[in-house]
């Protein structure tokens, strides 16, 4: 792969920037949106949106370890794209009118644990982290959702919009990459992570990237519910054999933990599949409201529709 | 020199400017900026015709600028008895910094009593960090006290200056044909002095009103005004508090996130005027526990000490302290060592910014649209009025205007990758020429006008020589010059400055031609002699 010149890659950036303002958010279309497509639809998009706006805090925290000012600028600029990425899909709603009065979508619980533990540990993760997970995120939403968006959704103001967010996308992939590049991961490693990419859904990229402290917190949570420690250690033992397992010979730790999972995941067949991520997921779903990350960070609050405010 | 001091003495009465309320300060000075400056305007025509009869007999010296620089140079060579000079000031009054720096809140951040002249000491300063206005009338009264109107001539933009070597003098070339020349020259241009307009898309697109702080628009009225502030630098900090209760809505847009410290403000009450006035050296134990008590900041702000850790905690708990939403906090703390920028004292901008009608907007800036400001994350923030709060120009590589010195060497390409001088005041190559707040010479602890006055009385005695003497030229040795800039840049190397972050102190490739890397002491012992071994010195000849 061929590294990129950093610098012009943050001329680029900076004369690609684009506004809400200069799309139409009126303009004929939206009717092209099925009755049948609708909630589906509306339930996908608040994912997205999410998604991006999680996204964007990640490289939040990439700006504060990046090793030189060009990056550090480079990914200040992504955290902002992402969350005009969010804005425009958000103003996509508005305008299929998919958005409660003006309110943000709620994400789902799943989301919840993630924002949470971003707002907490990210600042604190290693840049080696996000710089892997970032990347498949990307990918995943660049290959199997924006695709699948524009295959079933015939609204040109759609298209308008996720063709400027896949413009942006791009160099996010572009300096994803030439980063991992430059922290001495080999092509295999990158391959790797496109390939989970390619094949995973966001969603599940995000919690297997915020797992290790999420069971964390979950146990926490088990046992302020007065549930047995035993069937959540149980679950984490799995987890632990599969990081266990890819011990030797790579460089980066972090590729055994996200890697390897990621490899298991990707396997629909695979039993181990089921296993955590389910645990995972049925874990998240059980834990009542009330423990739920109550205080929402400022940082959630920014996203907004409106072109101009 | 010494006994000068008693004369010169300002009384309290002269200088005290006490405001009532602060915006009555601002209205105050800004009216009293106009009736100077249409006084300046009807004094014009006499002045020409003094103008016009000096070009032919060249001065002993001639002074770029009327700042505090150029007025303290004024004031030492009269008090060295060096009558013959005459001061070129582009405006059309004295003051400088603190003629263009008027906005809301605009204050110095040394003490007054560190923040002015020891051979000019005004016991009547109201405050611990005296207002611009204050400081502005300061700096009046130095004029009216040592006489200097006559030297001072306005309107004179300086466009070149280039050493006649046949006839060992420098020739001013000022805008509008005039030329005038000199034996020696003194750049007292200020480093500070050309406000700037940062480099953002769409700049002229913008149809609201567009203020830069160094250029205050005191007849614009901010009230229910959406008011957007970009610039979260010295300025800013000072300007946000003082906006912020006046307009309807106040968006400050930051870039980086600077270190900022509680400031011990205080009105000075009078009977400590009282006693500053009745008895001087009083106010000369202030000032000294004033300098010294900054001299051990540099430990903290110029190397990473314990100090350093110890400043970064003072100021971690200040933002504690007063902002208590963990996101804001996290987009107001610094990501590089205390020191490595200009450390900012506020004990009012964090609030400032948590008021129901201000707001802190970290995305970077990607354009200016007609109605307001376009951040990356897509928005456009609609504002009417849009104030800069961006800084200024500083060569740091280059001249503001081209210095041709021997053999036609021109100065500003010497400096193209960074300027070099020899103890910041004297250029190989260019003789006779005094820089002021020249490469290297920048105070990152202490009160700017510590250092110069080290300058200014190591170029009265330079000049002294020239003239005593009679010397054709005056001109520092390349090899020592040389010498003197190793060292201090591998001074350089070791300080926070160097450390990584991008600041106005450094060029484009990180070479600090910009601050003094040491103890304000040391710069004044470094300054106390003029060793004349280093240079080389040519007898004006017949
Ligand atoms: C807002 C602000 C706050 C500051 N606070 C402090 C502080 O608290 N403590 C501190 O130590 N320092 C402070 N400084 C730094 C300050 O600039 C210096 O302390 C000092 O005032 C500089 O004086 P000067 O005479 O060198 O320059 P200036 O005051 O800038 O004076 C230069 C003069 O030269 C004139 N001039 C420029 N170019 C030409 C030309 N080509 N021809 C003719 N005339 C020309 C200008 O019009 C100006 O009058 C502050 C600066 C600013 C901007
Ligand atoms: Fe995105
Ligand atoms: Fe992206």
């Amino acid at each position: 792969m061929a590294s990129i010149d950093l610098d012009k890659m943050l001329a680029k950036i900076k004369s690609s920037q684009w506004a809400l303002a200069d799309i139409d958010w009126d303009a004929p279309g939206a009717e092209k949106i099925t009755a049948e497509q609708w909630p589906k639809l509306k339930a996908f998009m608040a994912d997205l949106m999410w998604i991006e706006h999680v996204g964007a805090r990640g490289f939040a925290a990439m700006a504060k370890k990046a090793p030189n000012d060009t990056l550090k600028q480079i990914y200040t600029y992504f955290h902002a794209e992402e969350q005009r990425h969010a804005n425009a899909e958000m103003a996509l709603m508005k305008r299929w009118g998919m958005l409660d009065g003006d309110r943000l979508p709620k994400p789902n619980k799943n989301l919840r644990l993630v924002i949470e533990w971003l707002d907490r540990y990210s600042d604190d993760m290693p840049l080696e982290v996000l710089g892997s997970v970032i990347p498949m995120l990307e990918i995943a939403l660049d290959g199997a959702l924006c695709t699948f968006l524009l295959e079933t959704v015939d609204d040109p103001v759609c298209h308008q919009a996720f063709a400027r967010i896949n413009d942006d996308e791009s160099r996010h992939l572009g300096v994803g990459f030439h980063v991992l590049e430059m922290q001495g991961h080999g092509d295999t490693y990158i391959k790797v992570l496109k390939a989970i990419g390619t094949l995973m859904d966001p969603r599940l990229i995000l919690g297997i990237a915020s797992y290790v402290p999420l069971l964390n917190r979950m146990r926490d949570n088990i046992i302020d519910m007065g549930l047995g420690e035993e069937r959540l250690y149980a679950a984490m033992k799995k987890f632990e054999r599969i990081g266990g397992r890819t011990a030797d010979g790579r460089r980066n730790p972090w590729y055994q933990i996200i890697s390897r999972h990621g490899r298991l995941v990707v396997n629909r067949d695979h039993r181990l599949y089921h296993a955590p991520v389910d645990a995972m997921v049925r874990l998240t779903n059980r834990i009542p409201d009330r423990v739920m990350p109550s205080r929402v960070p400022t940082w959630v609050k920014g996203i907004t529709y409106k072109p101009v405010v | 020199m010494m006994s000068e001091q008693d004369k010169s003495q300002l009384t309290e009465e002269a200088v005290a400017n006490k405001p009532t309320a602060k915006k009555a300060t601002v209205k105050k000075a800004a009216t009293r900026r106009k009736t100077v400056a249409k006084k300046a305007v009807v004094k014009k025509p006499a002045r020409k015709k003094s103008v016009a009869r000096r070009v032919d007999k060249p001065a002993s010296v001639l002074i770029v600028g009327a700042g505090f620089a150029g007025l303290g140079m004024a004031i030492r060579l009269k008090q060295a008895g060096i009558e013959d000079f005459v001061i070129l000031e582009r405006a059309n009054q004295v003051g400088g910094t603190w003629r263009d720096n008027t906005y809301p809140g605009a204050a110095c951040d040394i003490p007054s009593n560190l923040y002015s002249y020891s051979f000019a000491p005004n016991p009547g300063w109201s405050r611990s960090f005296s207002g611009s206005d204050e400081i502005l009338g300061y700096i009046h009264h130095l004029v009216s006290a040592f006489g200097l109107s006559r030297h001072i001539r306005f309107n004179q933009n300086v466009s070149a200056l280039t050493f006649d070597e046949q006839a060992g003098l420098w020739l001013a070339a000022v805008e509008g044909g005039r030329t005038v020349q000199a034996r020696a020259a003194v750049m007292a241009q200020g480093p500070l002095s050309n406000a700037a307009f940062p480099d953002i898309d769409g700049l002229d697109t913008f149809q609201g009103k567009k203020i830069h702080s160094a250029r205050w628009d005191h007849d614009y009225d901010f009230s229910g005004q959406r008011v957007a502030v970009i610039g979260t630098g010295a300025s800013a900090v000072q300007i946000v508090p003082e906006l912020a209760g006046r307009v309807k809505s106040l968006k400050v847009f930051q870039r980086t996130p600077a270190w900022v410290i509680p400031r011990p403000d205080f009105k000075t009450p009078r009977w400590n005027q009282r006693l500053f006035a009745k008895v001087p050296a009083s106010q000369k134990a202030v000032r000294k526990a004033l300098f010294w008590t900054h001299e051990t900041m540099a430990l903290a702000v110029i190397w990473n000490s314990p100090l350093t850790r110890l400043a970064e905690r003072l100021a971690l708990g200040h933002l504690r302290n007063q902002v208590k939403d963990d996101w804001m906090r996290r987009q107001l703390t610094p990501d590089f060592r205390i020191g490595c920028k200009r450390v900012l004292v506020s004990n009012d901008y964090y609030p400032a910014l948590q008021r129901d009608n201000a707001q802190l907007i970290t995305w970077p800036i990607a354009r200016l649209a007609p109605n307001g400001i376009r951040t990356s994350d897509g928005v456009e923030h609609q504002c009417d009025c849009i104030v800069f709060a961006t800084g200024f120009d500083v060569p740091k590589a280059g001249t503001p205007f081209p210095i041709r010195g021997l053999q036609g060497r021109e100065l500003g390409e010497e400096w193209a990758t960074g300027a070099q001088a020899y103890k910041s005041i004297n250029v190989a190559g260019y003789p006779n020429l005094f820089f002021t707040f020249g490469p290297n010479s920048g105070p990152g602890h202490n009160s700017a006008l510590v250092y110069m006055e080290s300058q200014l009385d190591y170029a009265v005695r330079a000049i002294g020589r020239i003239l005593g003497d009679n010397l054709k030229m005056l001109d520092v040795k390349e090899d020592v010059q040389a010498r003197y800039n190793r060292h201090i840049q591998k001074r350089l190397a070791k300080t926070n400055w160097n450390s990584g972050c991008k600041s106005w102190y450094l060029t484009e490739d990180g070479f600090n031609a910009t601050m003094y890397p040491g103890f304000a002491s040391q710069y004044q012992r470094q300054m106390a002699d003029v060793n004349w071994a280093d240079y080389q010195q040519i007898p004006a000849s017949g």
